[in-house]
C-alpha cells in the first residue's frame, strides 16, 4: 500500500479503479454522453488520475455534463489542477485532489485501486 | 512536502455568510466556486467587481447541460450583484437564417432561446456582443475598477484600454462573478503584475494594416512568457488595434499589453528588456496565410466590426464597379447597426453584404471543411481554420483589389 498526501480542494470520499490519462482536455477528449475517453477507455466510476490538465474554455460544463448523465469519475487527482476544472468539480460535487507530484502519480497504473479521502489518495490498500 | 490548507483564504463575514447559505443555494454555490478556484491559484482574498462580461452563452458552444446548469440557477431566484453583459450567441435573433453555411434548426434556437430566458430572469443586459468596451455602460465604468470578464479579445481591450482591472474568467466564472459581484484578487488585479518588463521592438512599423498586426499578436503569443504586459510602441488606428489585441488573445494566454500612448499605468522604461522582432516574419507569415484561390465568403467584424469598419468597408465597395461573386459577411452589435448611417447601409445592401447582429462566425455552427474564407480577423483565422475551414488573410484595404481580382 502507498499513501499520498494532497490537497482536497473539494472535499469527499471516493473508492474506485484508476483510469491514468497523461494530459487531459475535457473539451474535445471526453464525450460527455458516454464518458468514454478518446482511446476508448471509460472514466464512468473510475477515480481519474491526470498529470496535466489543459484548460479549454468549456470544460467545466463537460464536467458537469458528466455528472448529469451519471458517466463522470468518482474523483479526480491532478499534480496541479486548474480554474476550469476546479469550477467543473465544485459545480459537480466530484472530490478533486491536487498538490501530488507527477514523479507519485507516474507510481499509479490503471486498475490500481484508489480510496480518496479528504486530500489523502491510498493505493492499493 | 508542504500541503497548503484550503482553509487559507481570508473571507469577510458577509463572504462566509453568504457561503454559509444565508443568501440561497445559488449564491453560495457561485462563491464556492470563486474561493475553490482561487485557493488553487493561492489567491489570499477576494475582491468586489462593479461589472461582469459572461461568455461561454452559444448553445453551440456549452451544449445541453450549460443550458440546464444556467438554468438552475435562473430557476432559484438568485438576481445578479452587478451590471452583466452577454457575449454573442449562435445566430441573428432577428433572422435565425442570415448566416450562410450554417444549419439552425428549430431545436437549436429553442434551446438558445432557453439560455438567453435565464440570463435575462437573472437581470443581464442581453447585449450578446463581444466588444462590450464599446457600450455606454461600460465605458462610464471608472478606470482602476476592478471587473470580471469572459471572452478573450474583451479581456485585453478592457485592461489596455480601458484601465479596468480583469483576469481571463473562462468557463462559467464570469457567470459566478456575476451571482456574487465578486472574483478572486489575483494575477491582474494586482498592481504589480500590470507593469511591463519585456519590450518588443518592431524594426519597421510603417503603413501596417489591422491583418499585419492580427500576425504581430500571433507572433508575440508565442514568444512573451508570464503574467505580466508586453510593452509596444506603435502607433495603431482603433480596427489594428482591436484586432491585435483579439489575435493575442486567441493564440495564447496573454491578457494585457501595455501600449505606450493608450495604456496608463506605471512603467519604467529603463528597466525594460528589449527584444527584436522583424517585420520580414510578419511579412513571410502574411504570405504564407495570403488568399491563393478565390473566396467564397469574405468575412470581416470578428470582434465585432465598429462603426469606423462599416464605413472603410464600404468606402472600399464604392470605388469598385465589379460585385464580388461571392458572399459577403460582417458580424457588429446591434448597438452598432443603430449607429450606422444611412449612406453606409445602403452602400452595404447594394453590394450584397450580410450585415449580422448577435452572433459571429465563431460561435455559430457555421461552416464546414474545405470552405474558403478570406477575413481581415487572425482571431476568427484560428478559430475557423479547426473546423477544417481553409482561411486566407487579407485587410480591409485590400478589399477592393481581391473584389477586382477574383
Amino acid at each position: 500500500m502507498v499513501a499520498f498526501k494532497g490537497r482536497a480542494l473539494v472535499k469527499g470520499f471516493a473508492e474506485g479503479e484508476a483510469v491514468v490519462v497523461n494530459e487531459i482536455s475535457f473539451y474535445g477528449d471526453v464525450d460527455p454522453e458516454t464518458g468514454m475517453l478518446f482511446d476508448g477507455r471509460s472514466l464512468r466510476d473510475k477515480i481519474l488520475v491526470s498529470y496535466k490538465p489543459r484548460g479549454s474554455t468549456v470544460g467545466s460544463y463537460i464536467i458537469y455534463a458528466l455528472k448529469m448523465n451519471n458517466v463522470s469519475p468518482k474523483a479526480i487527482i491532478m499534480s496541479s489542477s486548474e480554474p476550469i476544472i476546479v469550477a467543473g468539480c465544485v459545480l459537480s460535487g466530484i472530490p478533486l485532489v491536487d498538490g501530488i507530484s507527477i514523479k507519485d502519480l507516474k507510481t499509479i497504473k490503471d486498475g490500481d485501486l484508489i480510496i480518496v479521502k479528504e486530500g489523502l489518495v491510498l493505493v492499493n490498500e | 512536502m508542504v500541503v497548503l490548507g484550503v482553509e487559507d483564504m481570508y473571507l469577510t463575514k458577509e463572504e462566509e455568510r453568504i457561503l454559509g447559505g444565508e443568501e440561497g443555494w445559488a449564491k453560495a454555490k457561485a462563491l464556492e466556486v470563486i474561493v475553490k478556484v482561487g485557493e488553487s491559484l493561492g489567491a489570499e482574498r477576494l475582491v468586489n467587481i462593479e461589472h461582469a462580461h459572461i461568455s461561454g452563452v452559444s448553445y453551440r458552444n456549452i451544449g445541453r447541460h450549460g443550458e440546464e446548469l444556467i438554468k438552475s440557477f435562473a430557476d432559484s431566484g438568485v438576481r445578479f450583484s452587478v451590471k452583466t453583459t452577454v457575449n454573442p450567441i449562435g445566430f441573428d435573433l432577428e433572422d435565425p437564417s442570415s448566416i450562410p453555411y450554417a444549419t439552425i434548426d428549430e431545436g437549436y434556437v429553442r434551446h438558445q432561446y432557453n439560455i438567453l430566458t435565464s440570463l435575462k430572469a437573472m437581470g443581464a443586459d442581453l447585449t450578446l456582443s463581444c466588444t462590450p468596451y464599446y457600450l455606454p455602460q461600460v465605458t462610464s465604468i471608472k478606470e482602476g475598477t476592478s471587473v470580471a470578464w469572459g471572452e478573450s479579445n474583451a479581456v485585453l481591450y478592457a485592461n489596455t484600454v480601458l484601465g479596468l482591472k480583469t483576469n481571463r474568467e473562462g468557463g462559467p466564472m464570469s457567470l459566478m462573478a456575476a451571482i456574487t459581484g465578486k472574483t478572486y484578487y489575483y494575477g491582474l488585479h494586482l498592481e504589480e503584475n500590470r507593469v511591463p518588463r519585456v519590450e518588443y521592438v518592431l524594426d519597421n512599423k510603417s503603413n501596417m494594416d489591422e491583418a499585419d498586426y492580427g500576425v504581430l499578436g500571433e507572433i508575440i503569443a508565442s514568444i512573451h512568457e508570464g503574467i505580466n504586459p508586453p510593452y509596444l510602441d506603435i502607433d495603431l488606428d482603433e480596427i489594428s488595434l482591436r484586432e491585435f489585441l483579439a489575435a493575442l488573445g486567441a493564440a495564447g494566454n496573454i491578457a494585457m499589453v501595455y501600449i505606450n500612448g493608450i495604456t496608463r499605468g506605471r512603467v519604467k522604461k529603463g528597466e525594460l528588456k528589449k527584444e527584436m522582432v522583424y517585420r520580414k516574419e510578419i511579412e513571410s507569415r502574411r504570405e504564407e496565410l495570403g488568399i491563393k484561390e478565390r473566396p467564397d465568403l469574405i468575412y470581416f467584424g470578428c470582434p465585432h466590426a465598429g462603426v469606423d469598419d462599416l464605413r472603410v468597408i464600404a468606402s472600399q465597395l464604392k470605388a469598385t464597379k465589379r460585385k464580388f461573386d461571392g458572399k459577403i459577411v460582417v458580424t457588429t452589435s446591434r448597438d452598432t447597426i443603430a449607429r450606422l448611417g444611412k449612406e453606409t447601409i445602403g452602400i452595404l445592401r447594394s453590394h450584397g453584404v450580410r450585415l449580422i447582429g448577435d452572433t459571429c462566425l465563431v460561435v455559430s455552427p457555421f461552416g464546414y471543411k474545405g470552405l474558403r474564407v478570406a477575413t481581415n480577423s487572425y482571431k476568427s483565422l484560428y478559430y475557423l481554420s479547426k473546423r477544417g475551414i481553409k482561411v486566407s488573410l487579407l485587410s480591409i484595404r485590400e478589399l477592393k483589389d481581391v473584389i477586382e481580382k477574383w
